[in-house]
Order: C-alpha cells, then sequence, then structure tokens
C-alpha cells in the first residue's frame, strides 16, 4: 500500500520537477538560515557563522541531485534528458542524420513492407468468434478435387494426408463426431461455383460472380452473424428447401453500393431463382483465402449444387472429394483423442466403400489416415502460394537491413573516434562510463526511431508495390492491403529498436573504453598505437567485410533468381506463343444446353476467323498453359497389361493449327467427326511412347478404365508434344463433336462438362491492329449472351503466370542493389577515413623515397583485401543459404558456378571503384605539407 | 551518508527513517534542521550527519504518507518546512520498533555467544 503510494507520488512528480525544485531551494534556504541564526546566537560572528553552517549542511547540488532521485522516476527524467540531448546534436549534425535516417528508412522500410504482407498472409486468423476453438479435419491444403478412395500413395502424396471429404462422408463425421460442437463443410481450393447472376426477370447481361457451395451450419460454426438479413442455417441446406444464397460484405458493398434493399430481392443464379436472404459481415470472406481463385460473393447451401451444376453434380458422388472441414470443439475436448476417433471413422467409411474401389485403391485404402491441425486461420491457398516467397524475401529485406546497421554503426564510429578528446575530458570530469555508454546508445536508438517513421512511409509504398506486382489483378480482389496496421507499426518499433541497439553497440562500446589520460595529452593526433583506436578501426574492418559478404550474398540470390525467372519464361512449351491469342469463356454459367454448344463454337469460330488478320481458330477446353489436365487410367483395346494413366483434352478442329501442333502420323481431327461418325481421338508422342513403345498407334482402340469401354476411341492420328501444364505427360484429344455414353455415373458427368470448352485461341502473326476490340465485337455478335473474360496475348499469359516469380526476382535485385550501394559506400568510408588519418604517415613514406604508385597499391590492396575476403565469406554463406532458394529455382542449379563468378567479379570491380578515389587521394599528398602539420 | 571516523555511527539502511520518525512523534512537527540537531544532540555527536543527505529520506517517508510536510512561520519568523508524523507514519513506527528490537536482541545474542 505504502510502496503504491510511493509511485503514484513519484509519477505526480514527473510533472512538477520545476515546482519541486523551487519548494526544496526554499527548503535548502531556510534550513542554512537556522543553522546560521543558531551559530551566530551562539557567538560566531555572522561570515564565519555563514561559512560554517554550508559546511555542514555539504554539496547543495549533490543535495538537490539526491533528492530529485528519491522524488521522482530519476532514470525516466535522465532518459529524456538524453533524448532531448540526443536529437538536439543530430539536429546539429544534420547531414549525417539525413544520410543515416535515409538509409535506416531503407532497411527498416523494407522489412516493414514485407512483415505488412507477412503479417496478413500468414499470421492472420479468421475474423469469427474463438478461432482458437477452430479445428481443420485433414492437413493439406488443395486446390482442386480428389477422385477415388486414396488420397496419397506414399510416393508422391503421403499416405497421412488426407485433407478433403465427400458429401457422404462429410455427413458422417458430423453425426458421429459428437465432440466438435459443430463441423462446417466448405468447398475447396480454387474450386468455385462460377455464377453468372442477374435480377430476376431483369434483361440486363448477366454478371459473372464467384459462389462458394457450403454446408448450412457455416455460419454458425464460425460464430459470424449477418450484418443485413440473416444468415442461411441447415433447415436450408436440404433438398426442396427454398433457395437461398447470402451475399458477402465486400460484393454487396462493392456491387451493390450497400443498397439495403437487395435483401430479399430474388436473382437469378445461372438461370435458377435464388432469394438473396442476408449479407455476412464485414471482413468476412469464408474460411478459405485464395489469391488466384478470388473470393466468394455468394454462399450457396450445398444441396443447391445438383440445381445449379445440372448434370455435372457430384454432391452425391462418394468418390469425389471436393469439401474442406472445419469444425468448433467442444471445450475440453481433447485434439488428440478427437483426432485419432476422426480416424477411426475415416476408416469405418472407406470401409463400406470397398467394393467400389479399383485395384490400386484396395492396396492402399488401409494405409490412409488424417490429422487434425488447428483450423482459426482457415485454409489459406494464398499462404500456400507465397510463403516461401515471403520468405525469400523477408530474408532478403534482413540483410539489407543489416548492411544499412553497418553502414550507420561505421560511421556512428568514425564520428565517435573525431569527437574522443570530448569523451575523454567528459570522463575525466567524472560522467560515470555507464550514463556515456547509455547516452550513446539513446542517441543511436532515437536515430532508428526516426528511421524507423520514414521507414513506415517506404513500407506502404513498397507493400503496395509487391501488391501491385505479384498479387492483383483487375478482377481478382484479394483481402490484403498496404496499409500498416498497430501489429505492423509495433514491429517497426521493435525493428528500430533492436536495429538501434545493434549498430549502436560498436560506439558505445567505443566511449565506454575512452581514456581519461587523453584528454589531458590535449593533442587531437591519432597514434594509431593505443589500444582504443586499433579495436576501433578492426570494427569498421569487420563491419565493412559483413557488408560486403551480405550483399554478395543478396546479389547471388538476384541473379540466381533472375536467370531462373528468364529460364521459366523462356521454356519451350512445345508451341510458339508469338502470334497467338488467348480467349476466355464461359458458356457453363452462360446456361447454353449441350445441344447449343456445338452451333455455339461454329459461330464463334466462324465470326473469329472473319477478323482480318487471323489465320486460324480453335476451341480447347483448356489452353495449354493456361489450366490443367484432366487424367484417368485407360485401357487399350486387348492389352490390359499396358494399363495406366493419361491426360486428355476436348478441341475443335482446327485447334491443332492454330496451336501450330505438327501431325506426325495419321490425320487431325477435322470436321467429319461428328455424331454421325464412329468416335476418334488424336494422341501425342508421349502416349504413343508410352502405351505403344513407340510404334504407330493409328487404327488402334483404347478408353477409359473399366473394361468394358476400351474400344470406345479409334486413334487417328499422332501429334507433337506439347506442355499443357506441368510437363509433357501422355494426351488424348477428343472432338467436340462427339460424345459418347458411359454407364459410370462419373465417366457420364465427366463427358457431359468437358464439353464445354473454356479457351479459344486464335493465330493472327504480324500484330494485327486492334485485334482485341474486335474479337470483343465478334464474340458479342456471336453470342450476346455468353460470359467472356475477354482476350489476351499468349506471351502475357505466359508472363503472368510469373508474376510472384517476377515479383520476387525483381525486389531481390532491389534489396540487393541497395546492399551493393551501401557496402561500396562503407568501403569507400572506411578506406578514406584511413587515408585521411595517415596523411602524415603516407608523407614520411614518399619523403623516405616511396613512390607515388606504390602508395596507390597500397591503398587500393588494403580495400580490396577487405572485399575479397568479403566476397569469399559470402561466397560460403550463399552456398549455405542457397536450401532455402532451391525450390524457388528452375532450371538453374543452387550452386551455378558461373552465376557465383559473375557476381562476385562484379561485386569486386564495384569495391575497386570504391577503393579508387580514396587510393588516388592519398597519392596525391604532397609530402611536405603532410608533414608540416605535425 | 555518514562520516568515516571510527567514533561515528554509519547508519544502516532504512534506520534513518525510523529515527526521523520517533523524533517527530516525541518533538512534534519540526523542519529538517530541527530534526538533523535533535538526531546530533540525542547521539552525542557520534551520528554526524551530511544534513543534506536527510532530505531524500524526508521525500521518501512523505511519499510513503508517514509523515506529512506544511510551510509555517519559525519562532524567528522564517519560512520553514515543518514535517508531522501522520497516522500511517505512527502505525509504521510501532511496527518497525519491534522490529528493530527483534533483530537487535538477535544480533546481540549471536555476539554475546561465548568463543
Amino acid at each position: 500500500m505504502q510502496a503504491l503510494r510511493r509511485i503514484f507520488a513519484k509519477f505526480v512528480n514527473l510533472f512538477r520537477r520545476r515546482r519541486a525544485d523551487t519548494e526544496f531551494d526554499a527548503e535548502l534556504d531556510a534550513h542554512l538560515g537556522l543553522m546560521q541564526e543558531e551559530l551566530h546566537r551562539r557567538g560566531m560572528a555572522r561570515e564565519a557563522a555563514q561559512r560554517e553552517a554550508r559546511v555542514k549542511l555539504g554539496g547543495v547540488e549533490q543535495a538537490r541531485e539526491l533528492h530529485r532521485q528519491a522524488r521522482g522516476f530519476h532514470w525516466l527524467e535522465t532518459l529524456a534528458q538524453d533524448v532531448r540531448f540526443a536529437l538536439r546534436t543530430l539536429r546539429k549534425n544534420s547531414g549525417f542524420t539525413a544520410v543515416a535516417v535515409l538509409t535506416l528508412a531503407l532497411g527498416i522500410g523494407g522489412t516493414t513492407a514485407i512483415f505488412t504482407l507477412v503479417q496478413q498472409v500468414m499470421l492472420r486468423s479468421l475474423p469469427v468468434a474463438q478461432p482458437q476453438q477452430l479445428w481443420r479435419v485433414g492437413d493439406a491444403v488443395q486446390c482442386c478435387f480428389s477422385n477415388g478412395y486414396t488420397q496419397g500413395d506414399g510416393k508422391w502424396l503421403p499416405l497421412n494426408d488426407w485433407s478433403l471429404f465427400s458429401w457422404e462422408a462429410y455427413k458422417l463425421f458430423r453425426a458421429d463426431t459428437p465432440a466438435f460442437e459443430n463441423l462446417a463443410a466448405f468447398e475447396v481450393g480454387e474450386h468455385n461455383a462460377g455464377l453468372a447472376v442477374r435480377r430476376a426477370g431483369s434483361q440486363a447481361a448477366v454478371e459473372p460472380r464467384i459462389g462458394e457451395y457450403v454446408s448450412g451450419n457455416f455460419f454458425e460454426t464460425f460464430g459470424v452473424s449477418a450484418w443485413r438479413g440473416h444468415l442461411f442455417t441447415d433447415a436450408d441446406d436440404r433438398e426442396g428447401a427454398p433457395q437461398v444464397a447470402v451475399m458477402s460484405y465486400h460484393t454487396w458493398e462493392g456491387e451493390y453500393g450497400s443498397d439495403p434493399s437487395v435483401i430479399g430481392l430474388t436473382y437469378d443464379l445461372n438461370g435458377h431463382p435464388f432469394t438473396i436472404i442476408g449479407v455476412g459481415p464485414p471482413g468476412f470472406l469464408g474460411a478459405k483465402i485464395d489469391a488466384d481463385g478470388g473470393t466468394p460473393d455468394f454462399w450457396l447451401p450445398l444441396t443447391t449444387e445438383p440445381l445449379i451444376a445440372g448434370p455435372t453434380t457430384q454432391l452425391k458422388n462418394p468418390r469425389l472429394a471436393w469439401l474442406d472441414l472445419i469444425g468448433r470443439v467442444q471445450p475440453g475436448v481433447n485434439p488428440k483423442t478427437l483426432e485419432a476417433q476422426i480416424q477411426v471413422e475415416l476408416h469405418e467409411w472407406l470401409a463400406s466403400h470397398v467394393p467400389d474401389m479399383t485395384l490400386q485403391e484396395k492396396k492402399l485404402w488401409e494405409k490412409q489416415t488424417l490429422r487434425l491441425v488447428p483450423g482459426g486461420a482457415g485454409v489459406s491457398l494464398m499462404r500456400q502460394t507465397y510463403e516461401n516467397g515471403l520468405r525469400l524475401l523477408m530474408l532478403a529485406a534482413l540483410c539489407v537491413l543489416m548492411v544499412a546497421c553497418a553502414n550507420i554503426a561505421n560511421l556512428l564510429l568514425a564520428r565517435g573516434l573525431r569527437s574522443r578528446h570530448q569523451t575523454a575530458v567528459c570522463v575525466a570530469l567524472g560522467a560515470s562510463r555507464a550514463r556515456l555508454v547509455r547516452k550513446a546508445l539513446v542517441e543511436s536508438v532515437t536515430l532508428s526511431v526516426l528511421g524507423a517513421v520514414a521507414g513506415i512511409g517506404v513500407a506502404y509504398a513498397g507493400a503496395k508495390l509487391i501488391l501491385r506486382l505479384a498479387f492483383e489483378s483487375p478482377d481478382n480482389w484479394i483481402p490484403v492491403n498496404a496499409t500498416p496496421s498497430t501489429v505492423v507499426l509495433l514491429f517497426a518499433l521493435g525493428v528500430s529498436l533492436v536495429t538501434g541497439i545493434v549498430f549502436g553497440m560498436a560506439p558505445a562500446w567505443m566511449t565506454s573504453h575512452a581514456e581519461p589520460v587523453e584528454a589531458l595529452r590535449g593533442s587531437n593526433r591519432i597514434t594509431g598505437r593505443s589500444r582504443g583506436i586499433c579495436g576501433a578501426a578492426g570494427a569498421q574492418k569487420t563491419l565493412v567485410i559483413v557488408q560486403a559478404a551480405l550483399s554478395l550474398v543478396l546479389l547471388t540470390g538476384a541473379a540466381l533468381l533472375g536467370e531462373s525467372l528468364w529460364n521459366m519464361e523462356h521454356s519451350n512449351y512445345g508451341f510458339d506463343t508469338s502470334g497467338r491469342y488467348l480467349v476466355s469463356i464461359d458458356p457453363k454459367i452462360s446456361n447454353y444446353t449441350q445441344q447449343q454448344l456445338e452451333p455455339l463454337f461454329n459461330e464463334i469460330e466462324t465470326r473469329l476467323r472473319a477478323i482480318p488478320g487471323v489465320r486460324a481458330v480453335g476451341a480447347v477446353l483448356e489452353a495449354p498453359q493456361v489450366g490443367w489436365v484432366p487424367g484417368h487410367d485407360i485401357r487399350i483395346d486387348g492389352r490390359p497389361e499396358a494399363d495406366g494413366s493419361s491426360g486428355w483434352t476436348r478441341v475443335t478442329p482446327g485447334f491443332f493449327d492454330t496451336v501450330g501442333e505438327k501431325i506426325l502420323m495419321g490425320r487431325a481431327i477435322t470436321d467429319d467427326d461428328n455424331a454421325a461418325t464412329r468416335p476418334v481421338a488424336v494422341v501425342n508422342e508421349a502416349f504413343a511412347k508410352k502405351f505403344f513403345n513407340g510404334e504407330n498407334p493409328v487404327g488402334q482402340h483404347f478408353g477409359p478404365l473399366p473394361e468394358k469401354n476400351e474400344g470406345m476411341y479409334e486413334i487417328v492420328g499422332v501429334v507433337r508434344d506439347i506442355d499443357f501444364a506441368g510437363g509433357v505427360q501422355p494426351m488424348y484429344f477428343l472432338p467436340e463433336a462427339q460424345a459418347t455414353q458411359f454407364d459410370e455415373l462419373e465417366s457420364e458427368s465427366r463427358e457431359v462438362w468437358s464439353h464445354y470448352l473454356y479457351n479459344v485461341v486464335i493465330w493472327a502473326p504480324g500484330n494485327p491492329p486492334n485485334i482485341e476490340a474486335q474479337v470483343k465485337s465478334a464474340l458479342a455478335a456471336a453470342a450476346p449472351d455468353l460470359v467472356t473474360g475477354g482476350s489476351q496475348p499468349y506471351s502475357e499469359v505466359i508472363r503472368g503466370h510469373f508474376s510472384q516469380e517476377n515479383m520476387i526476382a525483381s525486389l531481390t535485385w532491389l534489396f540487393g542493389g541497395v546492399g551493393l550501394v551501401l557496402a561500396a559506400v562503407g568501403l569507400y568510408g572506411v578506406t578514406a577515413y584511413g587515408v585521411e588519418q595517415r596523411t602524415s604517415e603516407i608523407g614520411v613514406r614518399m619523403a623516405l623515397g616511396a613512390n607515388r604508385s606504390s602508395i596507390f597499391r597500397m591503398v587500393i590492396g588494403e580495400g580490396m583485401s577487405l572485399a575479397l575476403i568479403g566476397i569469399g565469406i559470402g561466397i560460403a554463406s550463399a552456398v549455405v543459404l542457397g536450401r532455402f532458394l532451391r525450390s524457388e529455382l528452375f532450371g538453374i542449379a543452387v550452386t551455378d558456378p558461373f552465376t557465383f563468378a559473375a557476381v562476385a567479379l562484379g561485386f569486386a570491380l564495384v569495391a575497386l571503384a570504391a577503393c579508387y578515389l580514396p587510393a588516388r587521394r592519398a597519392m596525391r599528398v604532397d609530402p611536405v605539407s603532410a608533414m608540416r602539420c605535425e | 551518508m555518514a562520516s568515516e571516523g571510527e567514533s561515528r555511527v554509519r547508519v544502516l539502511q532504512g534506520t534513518l527513517d525510523l529515527m526521523i520518525l520517533r523524533t517527530l512523534q516525541t518533538m512534534g512537527p519540526q523542519h529538517a534542521y530541527g530534526i538533523a540537531t535533535r538526531l546530533e544532540q540525542v547521539s552525542e555527536e557520534s551520528l554526524k550527519l551530511n544534513q543534506g543527505t536527510l532530505y531524500p529520506a524526508l521525500v521518501r517517508l512523505e511519499q510513503e504518507g508517514c509523515i506529512k510536510g506544511s510551510w509555517a512561520k519559525t519562532p524567528s519568523n522564517r519560512e520553514a518546512k515543518f514535517y508531522a508524523i501522520t497516522r500511517t507514519g505512527k502505525k509504521a513506527l510501532d511496527r518497525e520498533t519491534v522490529r528493530w528490537r527483534q533483530i537487535a536482541g538477535l544480533v546481540e545474542r549471536v555476539l554475546a555467544e561465548p568463543e
């Protein structure tokens, strides 16, 4: 109680410093007066009494200081003094301060910019109630559906990563696991329901939107409530229930102008009426975070999927895993126990499907298992996509920060050496070393806090740049922004404190070793012999070596990433992108029936071919290097031993000519391959090689498993390999105009959706003018109702794939460049300082007969030896740190000797330039005037 | 805090507070000079205070609420700050006196042990 009272009193005294001082002076005055009176009364002469009183009281200044210490937070007050002093010093040396603050702003700003993104991409929880109670069933982050009763073969994918579930499995888990207060399901990864939306009864053009199927208890599980209207529940997620949808706040605000009358209205989603019953809370974007697939505009109950998907529905197919599960766990449940229970449930469910399994699945299903992981951050594809890149950039930013620290430490050291005399005087006058060290540290921390303030501006601009380079595209909004949050500001402050201490350490150390005797020596001459100086010069050299090493690491990384990016952008996909354009369309959400498709594509192709300059047009399910390649196991007619997996796609006859895919054997698909003729397929070289050992397959038959389909397609031709996605693989091409019947539900569904082709490729060499606008009007004329995504030169499409790699490589170059400049400045500074200090020594050498070129060589040699040691250490570190880069590199080894040699040589040249100026100055020293200074 | 002569007593940490409180309790409100004079008298000059060092103890005691200072006139018509013991101070004094006696007794007993 008394202690508390005292702290309060001390706190109050912080604000009445001056008054307390005055009062104490009055008290001391009274004290002296009383004592004097007393002594005088005892018979002492007035003046003698005055003297005696002062002696008995002791040092007045000392008493004042003790009083101050006792009454307030002494350390806080002296800290404030130190800060004021530091600010005054910095203001006086404005040139030094500007350089230091700018350097720090770059270092701290770069680090903070990366952290802004790291925090949002990797560290953020979903904006939901009690996210720590949420657990996810399964731990792998998948982009796409999984088809089958295994999700890992122990080779390519681990066996314990089961992460996606069919509707059937979800319902079973939900019913059998009471430890989950609630278990929600939502559509996996990049798969969203593509929606074409317009007001019911309106004739306006449909607008493409993103829908996500979620279970009825989705909102309840996450504990979110409606911003407007209400959210759907299990009661709405029943077959036959009225069709309802919930709109996301972001969409409501951005696309519907926050219009409250939207709630309760009916909208046509792909031609089916849905009532919008509510708007989700601000900031809530569902449970998956995806930078590529976009964020959902509408949430729809799972059971509406058959309505929207029509014949391609996947809801009731137990083989098709397409749901991520996150549940809210009851309080007190041990996650390990729960995990074990879910594993048992998975096995029970799999056991009930053994008869439906393929041979391969029968071998593996018992080994399948899953893990339960914290689900508070949702399922973040964005994190998966950007994690490595951001980690790499964070590393690079920290390197730059360290180089910046070393530079400022060097500046402070040089300045400290110049003001050595003053420091020595302070020590001689009795300043405590602790106070001097603290003063030095306070100055460097003040400096770095100023740097951080400027750095926040750099961070904002930097984060915006990164977002523009890598994340954002005009039609794809993602929930990451560059504005610094409180966490980010705290981070910047923390970094500045740490850096301030790091770069302040060397100067503070030097201060603490100041010798009072130097003050008495009275000369500013640096002898170069005393211990303190040797130490400081050694520290400066060490710092320069560290800088050189760090910037070499950065530059090597940048060079490797740059080469890798070049390799990626120029890799051979088996077709030439120049003169080719890609058009994206979505006949599926535009509600075309299957019968309308063939005429639709005919019309589109005819209109596009009529554009001047267009040489060929062809449509394809998903164009090369744009989407993915569906695959399945096939059987060659009469050769069960050759069973294996093949990719496939569907094309119109013009496709092969359009992409320039050469026919090697047989013929291409033609207009004569239609509903009236026998089903045919064209295969690629890899297919012929895999299934026919390179022999001529024309005339042979094959089909997707099971066995009864083996005679389904006749091979009529072989084409040159093209890399559609992730490397060349065996593929076959089916004509758009043909369809076959399957008894298997899944194959039949695939047969239906594969007729909805998503891409049209145009070949129009020689840059015909205005092609994109003409394509747009041709499409509008051909099919006014068709939802289209516009056209783009193919080379741009490819480049777009590497936007992240491009961003990482560009930023690493930027960081490397800043590091190089800082390191060169550091080297220059130390060499120049050395020459300045040794002017008289150089003069003596010259007087004794050393010629100018040997002086030049000496200075260059000393500077370059630092640079070369730095290069050596840098190369070794780059080799060690290379493992962080391995996964990012394409077509180049982490230890590519040519790159290392080129970077080292480049760096050595810059270092040489940095040493050249001081060396020239040394060479021009006039021995007479140098010695006169002595 | 105390001078270094052999015959003079070094003031133990905290005992100065105790002595100030006791002085104020027996003598009533006093200014710092009065307290210092009194302490020197009682100790028969064996405690030679550097009188300036009295002040930190006074600040401490006042901040803890054990004493309260107020400005008043001395008989010689001089403005001085008079310190008076408070109720909290009296309680603290009683408590600390008991503790001091315990410790002093204990130390005494230990020192009285025959070799």
